[in-house]
């Protein structure tokens, strides 16, 4: 083989061998741990912090263990605390961290309770435009034990 | 403010259009690239002498697009610093993971295949200059000056292998890149086996039209008479492949159309009102019929060179700016459709934007200024020049 | 430079033969070698569980609660339309068409601003990531940047991301957006940093009339087996051949 030739060939092989160097030193090491994705990831996946604690965390001993034995036996169980008042998982852990004040307005209530075509029939709705007239909800309805106050 | 450009129900996540004017401009550089690639083949592996005067020049314009192939993409990536994981990590069960092997590969088979048909005149050149000349072409005939006989000989064998890799390698690139999209089968626009096949032959065409405007232009510009037998010649393979063109475009069409399915009102709907100037006017009027009707009318002009060459040079045009529209219906028509099939979107360029027209612009100039620098260096033609003052001293002295 | 068909024929065998070799040792550099599949440990073992989603779409009142609860949850943009589930409202009327529509992602709730004398059935279809079993944004990512866990959540690495949005045209539900914060494609999780700790999606967690039901499919008593064996379910575009693991209750044929 003429000697330009074997010059190139040189310089290929040495870029080839440069690029797998390269390589090795820079792809993560957990790479190809569990599949083709960098192992890692899961696990930094996994430690996103939690916003939302759960309303049992909520009637704890020495917190709001009345209202919540309130709550935990009203028609509204299903409607978790931090719905209305909002990710708490920060006020849980440090009480000094206050969560949002809860939205009392009559368009939040609305949000589930206003009529609308589209909601299954035998879901408690009003129409908002005969009922209550413009009162904030919680003024007749009790929020924490829905029907009557 | 994008409320007047949405149709119907898209999905919310839909509102943006993720893939820009960016992304039509990297197949239509591609395609530049496997088309003058494979327009210099015609000559370096079939051996058609007419293309001869544009083999070299059709090289070194393959070289300039390809350098800047990247570029598009880099630029509308999230993360442009971790775009190397491509090559680090590709994972293989995507089209788009062979990219940084695809194209290493094509780069390193044209860069060989141009320094051996150069290789002559890259030697000559280190010998016969001084200083920074000097160095430069020594550096590139990588200090080995042997230009005899029996070594030029070799480098053509070898440049005509890398030429039979090239063609594939050159198919490949490309016809992958339009199985990035004819693999996607969310998108009903996009999902078809005849996408890389399509993408390949308005490759090619752009890749002959880009030739021969390029050609025609510097000669122009360096006061050379043109080969008009060679430029003949390419417009012929520019009809041959615009024939083969246009009978892949109708035929996704006209199957879409036929079978109807689920899909078929959304994509009437993009044919009729999103794209149909820029389907129905610029790919298939302005860039197939116009072009194809003027070169059937070459073919039947008999020594009219001039007039010939005018209207080469615009179904040239219009062929670039077809194809440019069908990279574009492409690319931006499927994103106006939802997947959700009962919608459409508008996509509005912006100019001054990272992913705008304006980046768009500036790389799509890139490519020429890097081929004259290129020709600068190498001038692809200096053969041709030798011949010509020869042939013009001996008919002095005949005189 | 003619060249012959044999002498074709020999350079396209050696150049096939030389790329068939040199693919397998690059292979074989390139891939770290697999260990063991193992669990990444925290006293959570992924091989026992596999995830799965019920949507009943009979109980949804499109409140938009979930999807709010998730943006809170996850950090999505609250102000761009981007989304990791959403709540969609169809409306078949009288005459016959079919409107859909999810303003905001449902996070505001739903006017009512087509009379209802007009609206022959009208429902609403809360909408998520199916976590497909046969992943198509998986597939197309180009770098391993997007996965499916052993106990069947598909995660993006933000680390590792380049941000090409493949993706992102690849799901066929929409579920997929791009993170303008962290440039990089974003999908919905099933909240794995609470499922990992025990805990529900902040979407189920949210939703007041159990719409949404969480659980895990390797476990036979666990709330969406039950539903899976006594209901009749289907999932979003099978025919695409995704396989998805959020499974539908009462699914009408006009949703998408």
């Amino acid at each position: 083989m003429q000697p330009h030739l074997k010059r190139v060939i040189i310089l290929l092989v040495i870029a080839l061998i440069a690029f797998i160097f390269i390589r090795s030193l820079i792809v993560p090491d957990s790479f190809g741990q569990y599949g083709w994705y960098r192992g890692e990831s899961v696990i930094d996946n996994r430690n996103l912090q939690v916003g939302y604690a759960g309303s049992s965390s909520c009637g704890e001993e020495n917190c709001h263990k009345t209202i919540y034995s309130i709550w935990v036996g009203s028609r509204h169980k299903a409607v978790n605390c931090e719905i209305c008042h909002g990710p708490s998982n920060d006020h849980v852990n440090n009480v000094r961290i206050m969560p949002e004040p809860a939205n009392e307005s009559r368009e939040y209530c609305g949000l589930c309770h206003f009529e609308r075509a589209a909601r299954p029939a035998n879901f408690p709705q009003i129409d908002p435009e005969t009922h209550g007239e413009n009162l904030r909800c919680a003024y007749c309805h009790n929020p924490h034990k829905p029907w009557f106050v | 403010m994008t409320e007047g450009l949405i149709w119907g129900f898209v999905y919310p996540n839909e509102v943006e259009i993720q893939w820009s004017v960016l992304i039509v401009l990297y197949p239509y550089i591609t395609g530049l690239v496997a088309g003058a690639f494979i327009a210099s083949s015609l000559y370096h592996v079939f051996g058609k002498e007419e293309i001869r005067p544009v083999a070299r020049f059709a090289l070194l314009t393959a070289l300039s697009f390809l350098l800047v192939a990247t570029m598009p993409l880099l630029t509308h990536l999230g993360h442009p610093e971790r775009g190397i994981e491509i090559m680090f990590t590709p994972h293989l069960t995507s089209a788009m993971s062979g990219f940084g092997y695809i194209y290493s590969f094509y780069l390193v088979i044209v860069a060989v295949e141009i320094w051996l048909s150069f290789r002559e005149d890259i030697v000559k050149m280190a010998l016969n200059s001084s200083g920074w000349r000097e160095l430069l072409y020594s550096g590139l005939a990588l200090f080995s000056y042997d230009i005899s006989e029996k070594a030029l000989h070799e480098d053509e064998k070898i440049a005509k292998k890398l030429a039979i890799i090239g063609i594939p390698s050159a198919a490949f690139l490309h016809g992958y890149v339009g199985f990035i999209f004819g693999g996607i089968k969310a998108n009903p626009w996009w999902s078809t086996p005849l996408m890389p096949i399509i993408f390949l032959m308005s490759a090619i065409v752009s890749g002959i039209a880009l030739l021969i405007l390029l050609y025609i232009a510097s000669m122009k510009l360096r006061k050379h008479p043109i080969d008009h037998k060679c430029l003949e010649s390419l417009a012929h393979y520019l009809w041959v492949f615009l024939i083969l063109d246009v009978a892949l475009e109708l035929l996704e069409i006209v199957s879409m159309k036929y079978e109807s399915l689920e899909e078929i009102d959304i994509i009437n709907r993009l044919l009729s009102e999103k794209i149909a100037f820029t389907f129905y006017g610029v790919q298939l009027t302005l860039g197939i019929l116009i072009p194809f009707v003027l070169l059937l009318v070459i073919g039947l002009l008999k020594n009219r060179d001039t007039l010939k060459m005018i209207l080469i040079s615009i179904s040239s045009v219009c062929v670039l700016i077809g194809v440019f529209a069908m990279r574009w219906n492409v690319v931006i028509g499927g994103q106006e459709i939802s997947k959700s099939l009962s919608g459409t979107l508008t996509y509005v360029p912006v100019f001054f934007h990272p992913e705008g027209v304006l980046p768009a612009l500036v790389i799509m100039t890139l490519p020429f200024i890097i081929l004259l620098v290129v020709t600068y260096i190498l001038p692809p033609w200096k053969d041709m020049e030798e011949e010509t003052t020869q042939m013009g001293s001996i008919l002095k002295k005949k005189s | 430079m003619k060249i012959s068909r044999r002498e074709f024929a020999k350079t396209g065998f050696r150049v096939i033969i030389g790329a068939a070799v040199s693919s397998t040792i690059i292979e074989s550099i390139v891939t770290n070698s697999i260990a063991a599949e193992v669990s990444p440990g925290g006293g959570y073992d992924w091989k026992e569980h596999l995830w799965g989603y019920v949507v009943d779409t009979r109980k949804c009142i499109g409140c938009g609660r979930c999807a709010n609860a998730c943006k809170l949850e996850n950090h999505v943009p609250f102000d761009e339309p981007v989304y990791r589930t959403w709540v969609e409202r169809y409306r078949v009327l009288k005459d016959g068409e079919v409107k859909i529509d999810s303003p905001n992602g449902s996070i505001n709730g739903f006017e009512d601003d087509i009379p209802a004398e007009e609206i022959k059935k009208a429902f609403y279809v809360p909408k998520i990531c199916n976590h497909c079993e046969i992943a198509p944004c998986v597939q197309v990512c180009p770098v391993g940047a997007t996965y499916e866990t052993e106990d069947g959540v598909v995660l993006v690495d933000y680390d590792y991301c380049i941000g090409c949005r493949y993706c992102i045209q690849g799901c066929p539900y929409g579920a997929r957006y791009f993170n303008t914060e962290k440039r990089t494609a974003d999908k919905c999780t099933w909240c794995y940093h609470r499922i990992t700790k025990g805990l529900l999606p902040a979407c189920v967690q949210a939703c007041p009339v159990g719409a949404r039901i969480f659980g895990d499919l390797k476990d036979p008593e666990s709330e969406v087996n039950k539903i899976l064996d006594k209901e009749r379910i289907n999932v979003l575009k099978p025919d695409l051949g995704t396989k998805p693991k959020v499974y539908y209750v009462g699914l009408d044929r006009e949703v998408r």
